[in-house]
């Protein structure tokens, strides 16, 4: 090794010339606790207790080392963590590579952020009753489901088997959107406006399909930042004007995104979202069977029964006239005796009566008086005279006594004083 | 019921009274015949639904789906 300020007269050592550009480097306050900002990569923690890994951005990279002890690691930080650092260059001079020695490192707080907005607009939806809403009711049998996803995803095609398991072609339209990356939650946005168009009845029947009457909105699992276009206000005003039900389905059972929160239906997972909206055509065409068997057996011991009392009915019909016949028989004897009864009571009395006129009248009968000793007189024409009144002298009259009759003449007529 | 065609869940939900009270039983011959008759109906119309339900599987890009709509529009 030369000192320095010698005149070198050969090559230079390798080694001799890492060193210099080492010293060089750790003289220059440029690379010196320098804050740098960058995205971490093949992160390998050794079991030496030493932290190696690079630091990379679209532009360029770095490795980085930590060296044990050094300085306390964020638990959280992990492959892809965004994070800053406060680092030295170094040489190492066994290998030439130049690497960033790490004195802090700090995550980069980017979801402290967003969790702040999502708490804040959760705070504005619920203000305005939208957490509270009444949610649309999921068809029982949708006709055509829009599916919001990302074309040629895991969870597309998920979706598709599962459908395809419970409902073998069931209808469907599948819009590919970015679901996410920074022009997700507006491509989300305008996929969402498709649905609306497509639930339109108009839309429909120019297309000649059914109206879409079900929205599943679905991405599968990511890092909280992959999530999060469906935490933005956008996205979830878009599910709020969807005049059919929408399903949020996004992330892993664990994420509770706002588009869960404000959708009609929050599914864990698109999977989760089939199971719940997608009924077996099986299932449903046995409930089906069912109902009509109950239905047919219901109705004919409905029948059966309605016929069983016509039945009743109808013997009932046969012998009440009878019935009413013997009654009014009955009825008659019993009035017919009734009256008999009334009859022969009603004789005697007449009877009874006749008997006491018949003595009254024997009492007062013509000849008895005559046989008391008076006489009745009679004209010769057979009138019987009461009165002396009207008899001439010399008029022919006849006696009559109870053993026989005279014939006589008037010889003179004489009136009792004060009769007229 | 309206006049309007009933949703499946509607027609589903009728159907289940019409059942339960023809199994309840007690009606006339001419009540039998009506909902049975009504019954029929709702299952043709429950059927009908699920074949509805069977369609083509359209997969489309976001601009595809924006144009065609937008052409359609015109």
């Amino acid at each position: 090794m030369t000192g320095s300020g010698q005149v070198t007269t050969g090559p230079l050592p390798i080694g001799q010339f890492a060193q210099l550009v080492k010293r060089t480097v750790a003289h220059d306050p440029l690379f010196r606790n320098q804050a740098l900002k960058g995205e971490v990569t093949q992160w390998k923690q050794y079991a030496s207790g030493h932290t190696y890994f690079s630091l990379r951005d679209e532009d360029g990279q770095m490795s980085a080392v930590i060296w044990k002890g050094k300085c306390s690691i964020d638990p959280s930080i992990k492959e892809g963590s965004e994070v800053v650092v406060i680092a030295t260059l170094d040489l190492y001079v066994k290998r030439g590579n130049i690497q960033l020695v790490v004195q802090r490192i700090e995550p980069v707080n980017v979801l402290g952020e967003l969790e702040k907005a999502k708490r804040l607009l959760l705070e504005k939806l619920n203000q305005e009753g939208e957490l509270e809403r009444t949610r649309q009711r999921i068809p029982a049998v949708p006709k055509h489901i829009a599916i919001v996803t990302g074309a040629g995803s895991a969870a597309l095609s998920d979706m598709h088997r599962l459908i395809d398991n419970r409902w073998p072609g069931l209808r469907r339209t599948v819009i590919g959107v970015l679901v996410q990356g920074p022009r997700a939650p507006q491509e989300i946005v305008r996929g969402l406006a498709v649905t609306r168009a497509l639930a339109n009845a108009e839309v429909a029947k120019h297309r000649n399909q059914p109206p879409v009457d079900l929205v599943i909105l679905g991405r599968g699992g990511g890092s909280p930042e992959d999530l999060w276009a469906f935490n933005l206000e956008p996205v979830a005003r878009a599910i709020l004007a969807s005049p059919v039900p929408v399903v949020s389905a996004v992330g892993h059972e664990s994420d509770v995104l706002v588009s869960d929160l404000v959708a009609d239906l929050r599914a864990s997972t698109p999977s989760d979202a089939i199971e719940r909206v997608v009924p077996s055509r099986n299932e449903i065409e046995f409930l089906l069977d069912e109902m009509d068997e109950r239905l047919k057996v219901a109705s004919q011991r409905q029948l059966i029964d309605c016929r069983q009392k016509i039945t009743v009915l109808h013997s009932r019909l046969r012998v009440a006239p009878l019935a009413g016949l013997n009654r009014a028989k009955g009825e008659m004897m019993r009035i017919a005796s009734r009256i008999e009864r009334a009859t022969r009571q009603s004789l005697n009395i007449q009877s009874n009566i006749l008997a006491r006129c018949e003595a009254s009248l024997a009492a007062v009968h013509p000849q008895r008086v005559l046989e008391r000793g008076y006489s009745m007189t009679q004209t010769a024409e057979g009138s019987v005279l009461s009165s002396v009144d009207g008899l001439q002298t010399g008029q022919d009259i006849i006696l009559h006594f109870a053993d026989g009759s005279a014939d006589a003449q008037i010889i003179k007529t004489q009136k009792n004083e004060g009769t007229t | 019921m309206s006049d309007e065609k009933p949703t499946y869940t509607e027609a589903v939900l009728r159907l289940e009274a019409i059942v339960s009270t023809l199994e309840r039983g007690g009606m006339g011959l001419d009540e039998t015949l009506k909902l049975y008759e009504e019954g029929a109906e709702l299952l043709k119309l429950c059927k009908s639904e699920l074949a509805e339900a069977e369609g083509k599987l359209n997969e489309l890009q976001l601009d595809e789906i924006e144009s065609e709509l937008q052409s359609e529009k015109q």
